[in-house]
C-alpha cells in the first residue's frame, strides 16, 4: 500500500533528525513561564511552579511519543483520532465538571482534561488527511468542501456550546488556515467571510450573557470599569505601568495585589509585561516568532500532502493561541480565554501543544515518506 | 501532445500553491505581531506615564475580612466567650517613603505603648513592600482614638479594627472552654484562615474541640486607595461568614458553684444528667485566667502556670488518670453478683488477705484492708457500703480479673468519654490480654486483688466515673455523653447495657446505705430531708506502702508531704428515690474519699437539688 523508496528509520535516526533548536526555544519559553509562576506564587515554588514543571515533563514524553511514532500510522488513524476526540467532546457535555458555568473539564482517573485543547490538532489530522486524499484536486474544489466544513464545524459547534467562545474561534481559524493552504479559491474565502458576517446576528443569539457582555465591554470598556472592562483596564494599567524596562522581577505592584482573577492562566502576559516591561514583552514575542518561524520551515521540507497540511496547520494553532492571548491582555481583542502556551498555568493546553508539535517534529523527521491516498481507515 | 501540453498547463501544481499560500500566511502572521509590537510599544512607552499614575493612583488592592469566631453559650443562653473588637495598626512599606520616620512618629503619639523596633525593622525590610505587616496589637480605645486623630504623622500606618476573643466567664470555665492563640507553623497549611495576619485557632477544650465550625469563613473586598494608599472606594465586597455558634449543657453557675466548692483544692468535678449523658459541669481546678492568652503571654507568667505542682493548665477532668480506689467496688460486685456470688454470701475479713507469692522470701504476700483491725463478716451489702477490702480480695480472686475488666468496660471505663477533645485521656482497665499486649508479662493473681479494690493497674478520669456511674444507675440506658447541646437529639435511645434490675435494686441498696445509714463511708456528708444522695467514697494510694512501714505503724496522711498523700474520690447519685444526677469528684492528695471527697460532691448535690437545671435551660435561638 505504501511505497518504500527508503529503508526504515531507526528510532536513533529519528531521535538525531529531531530539530533540537526547535526543542531548545520551547524549553526556553517554558523556562520563562516558570518563573513567571514563581512570581505569581509571590515566591512559592510548590504553589504553582512546581506542577507547571511536571506538566511539562508529562508534555515532553507525549512530544517524544508522538514524534517517534510511524508516520504511517498516524495518517492511518487520522480520521479515528479526530472522532475519538470528539466523542470526547459529547461525553463531555454529559459528564463534564462544571466550572464558572461552562463545562470545559473531563476528569478521569484522577486527571482533569479539557478535550477542547486536543481537538484543535485532531482536527487538522483529519483535515490534512482529506485533502492528502482528494481525487482530482484541482476540479470541483467547492463540491469537495462539504466534508472539510463538517470536519470544522462539528467540533466547533460543540465546543460553543460549553460554552467556551475562545477555544471555538481557536479550532475555527486552525481548521480555516488548512483549507487556505490547501489551496481554495479566494473567491470562496471572500464569501465565506462575507457569510459569516451576515450569519453573526444570528450567532449572536447563541452566546450566553457573559460572552455578550464581554463583546459589548471590547467595544468600550470604559462602558463598565468596575465589572467586565475591568479586566482589560487594570490590565493595560499593569503593563503601561510596567514601562520600557518593567518594575522589576517579583515587584509587580499591580499583579500582585491580586486584582485580576486568572492571573496564573489567561492574564500571565500581563503580570510578565508588567515586571520585565516593554523590552521584555518584546523578547517573548521574538521567541515565539522565532519558533513560529522555524516551525514553518519545517513544514516546507515534507514531501508529502499530508506532512505540510498537518505541520502547518499545528504553526497556525500556535500563532493563533499566542496571538490571541496577548491581544486580549493588550486590549487589542475581546477577553476570550485562550492560554499563552507554554507560560500559562494549565495542564490541557501544555499538553496539547506538545502534541501538536510532536506531530511537527514526526512530520520532519519522516519528511521523505510518501504516502499514498488514504482510505478512511 | 495538445492533449498532453493541456493537462500540464491545468495540472495543479500542489506544492508550489502551497509555497505561496504559506509565504501569505507567514508574512500575515509576521504583520500581527508587529501590530502587538506596536500595541505594546503604545501601552509601555507612549502612554507609560498615563498609567503609571493610574497605577500609583489608582490602586486597586484585595483585602480579607476577619469572620468573627462563633459565640459559646451555657446551658442557659449566657454568652460565656464572645468577640470583642480589636484595634491594631499595620504598616505597609511602600506606602511611606521613609518607615522608620512614620514609627518615630507614631512613638511620639504613643508614648505609652513598647515597639521592639530592631525587630520590626528586620521584618519591614524581609517582608514584600506591598504586604501589611503587624506593629501593635491590642490597643486601647484612647490609644487608638489618638493614633487616628494624627494619622497625617503617620504615612503607610494603617489602623485596623479586628477581633479578639474574651471569655466572661471566670476561671471556672477556663479548662472546658479552652482559649485561642495565633496559629501554629503545622496550622498554616491547613487552616482556612492562614492567610489572615491576625488569624487564630483554638487550642484546648472547646475552642479546639470546635474549631473548624466555630472559625467562620473569610471575606474580602476590593478597594481602591490613593497614592497614600487610603482607601477611597470600595468596588466588591464580599462578606465574611460568622462561625457557627455553639450551646454547651454546661451550665455556667452550676460550673461556678462546683469550682468554688473545690476551694483552690486540686481536682476536678463531673456533673451527668443521667437520663441525657448531658454533662451539666466539668471542672478542674485550680485554674488560670482564660484572657491570659488573648494577648502575647510572658514567658515568666507561663513558666509560673507550667511549674506550678498543681498543674493549673491541665484539664483533670478529662486528662488527668487516677487509680479509681474503692469507687469501682460497685462494678465489682455486679461482677461478682453476675458471676453467681450470692448477695447473701459472708466472708470474714480480719484486716488482712494472704496469698503465696513464691517470689517473696517469706512465700506470701498480704494485702490490707483500710481498717487494720478488720470488719468481721460482711456481706455484699455491708462491703459496700462500709468498703470492705477483704471481702473485694476474695470475690475478685474467686471471679478473676477479667470478669471485672468485662463489666468496667460496658459502662464506659476504659473508653473516651466524649469524641472531641484532643486531650482527653482513656484510662486503663486492666485484664489477662491487656497485660500481656502492653507489658508483656503474664497475669498474677495479686493484680486481681489490686484490681479488685480499684488499685494497680487500674486508671480512670472524672468524666469516666460520672458516665459510668449514671449508665448503671439509670438501670442500663446507654446514654451519649455530651457537652454540646442539641447534639443528641438525632442519636437513637434504647440502646440497652446488660443489666439485671434485681442486681442494681441490690447494689443501689449498698450506696444507699453507706451514705445514708450510720457506720457507712459517706455517712457525715449525707444530705437529710426528701432528696437524698447515694455514693461511693475512694481513697486511691499513689504509692506502694512497704511492709517494713506497716510495722513501724502507718503515718497519718497529713504528715506526709502533698504528693505522696492519697487521692480522694466520691461517685454519688441522687436523688436516691429518682435519680437525676451522677456527680463524681476527685480531691488530688486529698487524703481520703470520705474526709475531702464526698462533702464537696454533698455540697454539689444540695445545689443540684434545690435548683432544677432542666427548667433553666434556655435554647440560644430564643436569647
Amino acid at each position: 500500500m505504501f511505497s518504500e523508496s527508503k529503508a526504515e528509520l531507526t528510532i536513533f535516526d529519528k531521535l538525531r533528525s529531531i530539530n533540537y533548536f526547535l526543542l531548545s526555544l520551547i524549553c526556553t519559553i517554558f523556562f520563562i513561564g516558570t518563573l513567571a509562576l514563581y512570581s505569581i506564587s509571590n515566591g512559592n515554588f510548590s504553589e504553582w511552579p512546581i506542577k507547571h514543571l511536571q506538566r511539562f515533563i508529562l508534555g515532553l514524553i507525549v512530544f517524544f511519543i508522538v514524534a517517534l511514532l510511524d508516520l504511517k500510522i498516524i495518517f492511518r488513524f487520522a480520521y479515528l483520532i479526530f472522532i475519538a476526540s470528539i466523542a470526547a467532546l459529547i461525553i463531555l457535555l454529559i459528564v463534564g465538571d462544571e466550572i464558572n458555568g461552562a463545562k470545559r473539564w473531563i476528569s478521569f482517573a484522577g486527571f482533569s482534561l479539557q478535550p477542547s485543547e486536543f481537538v484543535k490538532y485532531t482536527l487538522i489530522l483529519a483535515l490534512a488527511k482529506y485533502f492528502h486524499s482528494m481525487e482530482d484536486y484541482h476540479e470541483n474544489f467547492i463540491s469537495k468542501l462539504i466534508i472539510p466544513s463538517f470536519i470544522v464545524i462539528i467540533p466547533v459547534a460543540f465546543v460553543v456550546i460549553q460554552p467556551d467562545l475562545g477555544t471555538a474561534l481557536v479550532i475555527f481559524l486552525g481548521g480555516v488556515s488548512v483549507i487556505w493552504i490547501s489551496g481554495l479559491n479566494y473567491k470562496y474565502f471572500i464569501s465565506g467571510i462575507l457569510g459569516f458576517m451576515l450569519s453573526l446576528p444570528i450567532l449572536w443569539q447563541y452566546l450566553k450573557e457573559y460572552q455578550k457582555d464581554r463583546v459589548f465591554t471590547f467595544f468600550n470598556p470604559e462602558r463598565d470599569p468596575l465589572g467586565n472592562g475591568y479586566h482589560i483596564t487594570q490590565s493595560k494599567i499593569a503593563l503601561g505601568s510596567g514601562g520600557i524596562f518593567g518594575k522589576g522581577y517579583m515587584e509587580g505592584t499591580q499583579s500582585h495585589l491580586n486584582f485580576l482573577p486568572e492571573m496564573q492562566t489567561d492574564f500571565i502576559f500581563t503580570m510578565f509585561g508588567e515586571e520585565f516591561g516593554f523590552i521584555g514583552s518584546i523578547i517573548l514575542i521574538l521567541l515565539y516568532m522565532a519558533l513560529i518561524g522555524i516551525a514553518i520551515r519545517m513544514a516546507l521540507t515534507s514531501k508529502s500532502l499530508f506532512s505540510k497540511f498537518l505541520s502547518l496547520g499545528v504553526c497556525s494553532v500556535f500563532f493563533i493561541y499566542v496571538f490571541v492571548n496577548i491581544g486580549m491582555v493588550t486590549g487589542l481583542l475581546p477577553v476570550v480565554g485562550v492560554p499563552l502556551p507554554f507560560i500559562s498555568y494549565g495542564g490541557s493546553s501544555m499538553l496539547a501543544v506538545m502534541f501538536g508539535f510532536g506531530l511537527l517534529t514526526n512530520c520532519y523527521i519522516n519528511y521523505n515518506t510518501t504516502l499514498t491516498k488514504g482510505s478512511f481507515i | 501532445m495538445s492533449e498532453s501540453n493541456k493537462f500540464i498547463f491545468k495540472k495543479y501544481d500542489a506544492n508550489a500553491s502551497i509555497n505561496r499560500r504559506t509565504a501569505i500566511i507567514t508574512i500575515a502572521k509576521a504583520g500581527l505581531f508587529s501590530i502587538l509590537g506596536a500595541r505594546l510599544a503604545y501601552l509601555q512607552i507612549v502612554d507609560k506615564d498615563k498609567y503609571e499614575i493610574l497605577s500609583d493612583n489608582n490602586r486597586i488592592t484585595h483585602r480579607l475580612i476577619e469572620p468573627q469566631r462563633g459565640i459559646i453559650y451555657d446551658l442557659q443562653g449566657k454568652p460565656l466567650a464572645i468577640n470583642r473588637q480589636r484595634y491594631e495598626v499595620v504598616i505597609i512599606r511602600e506606602e511611606t517613603s521613609d518607615y522608620i520616620k512614620s514609627i518615630e512618629n507614631l512613638k511620639n503619639i504613643l508614648p505609652d505603648v513598647n515597639i521592639d523596633t530592631e525587630k520590626l525593622y528586620s521584618e519591614i525590610k524581609k517582608t514584600k513592600k506591598f504586604i501589611p505587616i503587624k506593629v501593635l496589637d491590642d490597643l486601647s480605645w484612647d490609644q487608638f482614638s489618638r493614633l487616628n486623630a494624627n494619622i497625617h504623622k503617620v504615612d503607610g500606618l494603617y489602623p485596623q479594627i479586628g477581633f479578639k476573643r474574651y471569655y466572661t466567664s471566670g476561671q471556672s470555665h477556663s479548662h472546658i472552654i479552652g482559649y485561642t492563640a495565633p496559629l501554629d507553623k503545622k496550622e498554616k497549611d491547613t487552616n482556612t484562615l492562614a492567610d489572615l495576619s491576625s488569624a487564630k485557632s483554638g487550642k484546648l477544650g472547646i475552642e479546639k474541640a470546635k474549631d473548624v465550625s466555630l472559625r467562620g469563613k473569610l471575606g474580602n473586598k476590593n478597594v481602591e486607595v490613593n497614592a497614600n494608599g487610603r482607601e477611597i472606594r470600595e468596588l466588591d465586597r464580599y462578606e465574611s461568614i460568622q462561625g457557627k455558634n455553639i450551646q454547651l449543657t454546661i451550665d455556667s453557675d452550676l460550673q461556678d458553684y462546683c469550682y468554688k466548692s473545690l476551694n483552690d483544692q486540686s481536682g476536678c468535678v463531673a456533673v451527668t444528667n443521667i437520663k441525657t449523658g448531658e454533662f451539666y459541669a466539668l471542672v478542674s481546678s485550680p485554674s488560670y485566667d482564660p484572657n491570659l492568652f488573648s494577648k502575647s503571654i510572658s514567658s515568666e507568667k507561663w513558666n509560673s502556670l507550667t511549674d506550678n505542682i498543681y498543674k493549673p493548665l491541665i484539664n483533670k477532668s478529662i486528662s488527668s488518670q487516677y487509680p479509681p480506689g474503692s469507687t469501682i467496688k460497685p462494678f465489682v460486685a455486679l461482677a461478682a453478683l453476675e458471676n453467681g456470688v450470692s448477695e447473701k454470701r459472708e466472708v470474714y475479713c480480719n484486716g488482712k488477705h494472704e496469698i503465696k507469692d513464691t517470689s517473696l522470701e517469706s512465700g506470701i504476700k498480704t494485702f490490707h484492708c483500710w481498717k487494720e483491725e478488720g470488719h468481721g463478716n460482711v456481706n455484699l451489702n455491708e462491703a459496700l457500703k462500709v468498703s470492705c477490702d477483704v471481702y473485694f480480695y476474695q470475690i475478685s480472686r474467686e471471679i478473676g480479673i477479667n470478669k471485672i475488666a468485662e463489666v468496667c468496660k460496658r459502662f464506659g471505663f476504659g473508653q473516651n468519654v466524649f469524641d472531641s477533645f484532643y486531650e482527653e485521656k482513656k484510662g486503663i482497665v486492666p485484664s489477662k490480654d491487656w497485660k500481656l499486649e502492653s507489658i508483656g508479662t503474664p497475669w498474677m493473681v495479686g493484680e486481681t486483688l489490686s484490681a479488685g479494690i480499684g488499685q494497680g493497674y487500674f486508671l480512670t478520669t472524672c468524666a469516666q466515673l460520672s458516665l459510668a456511674l449514671g449508665q448503671l444507675i439509670n438501670g442500663g440506658e446507654k446514654i451519649i455523653p455530651t457537652i454540646v447541646m442539641g447534639k443528641n437529639k438525632d442519636v437513637q435511645k434504647n440502646q440497652k447495657i446488660s443489666l439485671n434490675p434485681k442486681h442494681l435494686a441490690i447494689i443501689k441498696k449498698g450506696l444507699e446505705d453507706a451514705t445514708n445509714t450510720q457506720g457507712g463511708t459517706s455517712f457525715r456528708s449525707r444530705i437529710p430531708g426528701n432528696l437524698k444522695m447515694a455514693g461511693k467514697t475512694g481513697t486511691s494510694q499513689v504509692r506502694v506502702i512497704s511492709s517494713q512501714e506497716r510495722e513501724e505503724g502507718l503515718k497519718k496522711n497529713n504528715e506526709l508531704p502533698w504528693e505522696k498523700r492519697d487521692h480522694g474520690l466520691f461517685i454519688g447519685y441522687g436523688p436516691i428515690n429518682n435519680p437525676q444526677y451522677a456527680v463524681s469528684v476527685i480531691i488530688e492528695h486529698g487524703g481520703s474519699g470520705s474526709g475531702a471527697a464526698a462533702p464537696v460532691a454533698s455540697k454539689i448535690f444540695k445545689y443540684l437539688f434545690d435548683n432544677n437545671l432542666n427548667l433553666k435551660s434556655k435554647s440560644i435561638s430564643n436569647v
